[in-house]
Parts: structure tokens; C-alpha cells; sequence
């Protein structure tokens, strides 16, 4: 069944403001606005840039040890030892240790109640719900009430504490409820852009009164969805449907960083065998990142072959780079490619030269620890 | 851009078509330049090709996407837009002038009165 896109709360609100709006998952949603994705990118590399993300899944699920325990199947953390006020990357995982879902799980305490707070991917909401709520029946949707907002950028901590109370040493993915109009406020520092930045969830009414708020600042500017995507992948990002699949495990993704190891050795964890297996064995395939030798662009699914015209690979996203000012990709080779040898990418049927590039493009800028670095 | 120019026409792939003494100069409308977002590359065809109405002639690349260009008309390829390669972001400042893409010299001039005025393309955009 094919159903109509659904409007964000600030659809009207974008429009007016210039954005051009196109289907993304189910959702009216803002690509760009008038000055285009590179300007938007640059904006955020070196001031700031507000991102509506209000298509994206929010749950609030209460934090009772039957609920916690049921969800440790599919999350590998551990749950009920989470440290109160801070993010974690985590997953959805699947028997096979596949990727249901990327998601950030926080540890908050909201409406005098200790929670989960869940936000994951508008493409997987159905797949999400059905496991969050056979987990905690109660568990509380909060996106048809509650915008999100993005700021990114290095300028973001400036912006946002003028108008939202937030304590100077606020490192990334530590999250916090405070106080704007009268509203909770969920602000967790966190993004997907490389840079550091904000989240912020708020109830409707007073969303629009708050990004008016930002865009007080003459530096800041409204972004789409089209620098959130370059943005992400210069700073080396997966994005599900590209990096990650039911098929891929968080290790063949290159990111067992976010796995709890110890996880691994619980039975209780689907695909726990098969990812501690992976984390002891070679892989079949890696995560590079490629750069473009001359002007082409790389792009999601165009194949990859090695000197010898054997297929080794293919790219999962790709897109310009204002950074670097080339095009640069993500994708997966098969892990005995030696990464010395030349590698060429299918470009309408003419192979073009590629360079391997270390993820990330584009350094990243968190604020850990009062100071930041990579 | 001479006297004999002739009216400018467009066609449903929103590229657009001016004549002058049967070379063809041809670009993407100023509607398809807004759609595609910023351009950060073009593939020039290559001059001297013989090229049928609805064939893929080269390929524009925006941020986001690729986006092929038909030949709105039969003919030959006899020149390029080379200031394209270097700024292919001059198609977003001047889709309609400054950034033509190729000339053709054509051989049906019939195929070129087919095509949309500019006040049908305009009608076919608001559909």
C-alpha cells in the first residue's frame, strides 16, 4: 500500500522560509533552502546550521527491569547499568546479528519518571515498534508531539545557550532535560555531521518560537537533508539502507566500537555467536572510504573492480564533497584486496581510477572532556 | 547571441532549443537547473558524434543526483560548452544563456517546430 507522504509539524514553517520540500521516508521533508546544499554544508564546517529531523522515530520506555531485560535481546548494551544523562549508539539487532535499526538509547529522567529515550531511523519506525512495544506495551511514541531539532556546527554552543539553559562543561552524548517556554526540553549534545552540536526535542507548540529563536543568531542558517547527508559522510557516518542492512552485522560495518563485548557472551543477545565469531575471525569484506581521481561522482551501488577487471566491491553512498571539493564514497571490498593496488569504479560503463581514503574525510569536532578533539 | 536567433523551445525532459541558421544551441531550462539543485559537474559530449532525438547525450551531476541530457533533436554534435568543465556551476547562475551546453547541426527542422513554446512548457510545468 502506497500512502501519501505525512507533513511535518513545520512544514508551512520551512516552506515559507524558502526550503524545497521532497518525500524522504514517508515525509514532506525540507532537502534545501534557497542558497543551495553547499552553502548549507559550509555553514555548518564553519558556523552553524539548524536541522529539522522531525520525521525521525522518538519512544519513551520506562525504565522497569522486565522491560529492559526483553529489549537486551535486541540492544547490546547493557541497559539497566546505563549511566543516567548520557547517549549511546547502539542497534537493533537481528537473530542473525543483522541491523534492524541504528538508533541513540539515553538514560533521562522526564515528567518525574526514569526512561529510555530512543531516537531512531522515520524509514524503520514499523520494524522499531513492533520490537519496543512487544518489549514495554506501555512504551510512548513522542514524535507526533514532540519536534527535533539539529544544530551543528562549531558556533552551536554559543547559539543555543543564550536562549536554552546549558552548563558550560556538556560533553558529547551527555543529554539533559532543561527548561524553554514553559516546556521540558530534551537537549542531548549530539548530531550526525562530524561537527558538534545539539539535539532538541520540544513539544509542537513551542517548536516554531525556538527555531525563530536560533535564527536570531545572523550566523546560523536552516539546512536540509541534503547537507545533513554530505555532512555525514565526509565525517565517515553509516546511514542505514546504505551502510547498514538486515544483513550486515555491526562489525562487518566497521563499527564493533559500539558493541558491548561482554554482550557478546550472553546468549540472551540475538546473533550473539555469530558476532563474537565475527570478532575473532577475518571478515569477508571492509569498510573503505574513496576518493575521486578527476570530476566524476561516485554514487550509491556503482561497483567496484581491481586491476584485473574482477568485481571486488561496491559503494553504499556517495556525493560531492564541498570540503575536499571531489567526490567521495563509502562502500565495501572484499577484505583480501590489497588496498596498495589500484581500484576503479564503474562509472557509466567507463572504469574510473579511485583512491582509498581513510574514514573520516573531514576531522571530527566533538567536545569531549571541556576540549575537543577527534 | 546573433539576429536569426530563432524563439526558444523546450522540451519534457526541460532541455531547451534555440536555432540559428540550422545550429541548434541547447542547455536545461532554468526550471531543471532549480530542480537539480547545485551542479558540480558535467560530462560534455563529444564533439562530432551523430546523435537521434531522445538519445542520452551527456550527463549532469547535482550533490545529490545524476541526471541525464537527451538530444531534443537529430543531428551532429559540432561544439561544446567548455567553460562548463571548469564551473560547471554556471548552468545554476544562467541555465538559459551563459550555460548552453552543446550546438548541433540539425538535420529536421520539422523535429524543432514539435517542440513546446515557451508558454506550453510553462503550461506543462504547472500540470
Amino acid at each position: 500500500m502506497n500512502q501519501l507522504p505525512i507533513d511535518i509539524p513545520l512544514k508551512n514553517f520551512h516552506q515559507n522560509n524558502g526550503a524545497k520540500i521532497l518525500p524522504f521516508a514517508g515525509f514532506n521533508m525540507p532537502i534545501n533552502y534557497k542558497t543551495g546544499i553547499i552553502n548549507e554544508h559550509k555553514n555548518v564546517r564553519n558556523h552553524s546550521g539548524i536541522f529539522d529531523v522531525s520525521h525521525m522515530g522518538q519512544i519513551l520506555i520506562e525504565n522497569k527491569e522486565s522491560y529492559l531485560d526483553k529489549l537486551e535481546k535486541y540492544i547490546p548494551l547493557k541497559l539497566k547499568k546505563l549511566i543516567k544523562n548520557r547517549s549511546h549508539y547502539s542497534f537493533l539487532l537481528n537473530k542473525d546479528g543483522g541491523v534492524i535499526d541504528d538508533l541513540i538509547v539515553s538514560n533521562i529522567y522526564i515528567k518525574n519518571k526514569s526512561y529510555l529515550y530512543i531516537v531512531y531511523n522515520a524509514s524503520r519506525k514499523k520494524e522499531d515498534e513492533e520490537i519496543f512495544i512487544s518489549c514495554a506495551p506501555n512504551a510512548e511514541k513522542i514524535y507526533n508531539i514532540n519536534c527535533l531539532f539539529a544544530i551543528q556546527g562549531p558556533d552551536s554552543f554559543n547559539v543555543l545557550k543564550n536562549i536554552i539553559d546549558i552548563p558550560n562543561n556538556m560533553n558529547f552524548f551527555d543529554i539533559l532535560i532543561s527548561k524553554y517556554n514553559n516546556n521540558e526540553i530534551i537537549v542531548s549534545r549530539s548530531g550526525y555531521t562530524g561537527e558538534d552540536g545539539f539535539e532538541l526535542s520540544l513539544p509542537n507548540e513551542s517548536a516554531e518560537k525556538l527555531i525563530t529563536d536560533l535564527l536570531k543568531n545572523k550566523n546560523t542558517m536552516l539546512c536540509g537533508l541534503g547537507s545533513r547527508d554530505s555532512l555525514r559522510l565526509e565525517a565517515g557516518l553509516s546511514l542505514y539502507g546504505h551502510e547498514l542492512n538486515e544483513n550486515i552485522t555491526p562489525i562487518e560495518a566497521g563499527l564493533s566500537w559500539a558493541l558491548d563485548k561482554e554482550r557478546l557472551e550472553d546468549k540472551n543477545l540475538n546473533g550473539n555467536k555469530i558476532l563474537s565469531d565475527q570478532l575473532k575471525n577475518k571478515l569477508s569484506n571492509k569498510k573503505i572510504g574513496l576518493i575521486s581521481t578527476n570530476k566524476s561522482m561516485l554514487r550509491d551501488g556503482m561497483k567496484l573492480f581491481d586491476n584485473n577487471n574482477n568485481e571486488i566491491g561496491k559503494i553504499t553512498s556517495g556525493c560531492f564533497s564541498p570540503n575536499l571539493n571531489k567526490s567521495i564514497a563509502i562502500g565495501y571490498i572484499k577484505s583480501e584486496f590489497n588496498s596498495d593496488n589500484p581500484i576503479f569504479c564503474e562509472i557509466r560503463k567507463k572504469l574510473e581510477l579511485v583512491k582509498i581514503n581513510n574514514l573520516p574525510f573531514v576531522k571530527k569536532n566533538y567536545k569531549k572532556n571541556g576540549s575537543t578533539y577527534e | 547571441m546573433g539576429a536569426h536567433m530563432s524563439e526558444k523551445k523546450y522540451t519534457k525532459d526541460h532541455e531547451w532549443v534555440s536555432i540559428e541558421n540550422e545550429i541548434a544551441t541547447i542547455g536545461i531550462s532554468n526550471h531543471a537547473q532549480e530542480s537539480l539543485g547545485d551542479i558540480v559537474f558535467i560530462e560534455l559530449p563529444s564533439v562530432g558524434n551523430l546523435v537521434k532525438a531522445k538519445d542520452e547525450i551527456c550527463v549532469v551531476e547535482s550533490v545529490k543526483a545524476a541526471s541525464d541530457i537527451y538530444a531534443p533533436i537529430d543531428g551532429e554534435i559540432i561544439e561544446v560548452n567548455n567553460n562548463l568543465e571548469n564551473d560547471a556551476a554556471i548552468i545554476n547562475q544562467d541555465a538559459e544563456n551563459e550555460g548552453w551546453i552543446f550546438k548541433m547541426k540539425i538535420s529536421d527542422s520539422n523535429q524543432y517546430s514539435e517542440l513546446m513554446s515557451k508558454d506550453e512548457y510553462k503550461q506543462f510545468l504547472e500540470q
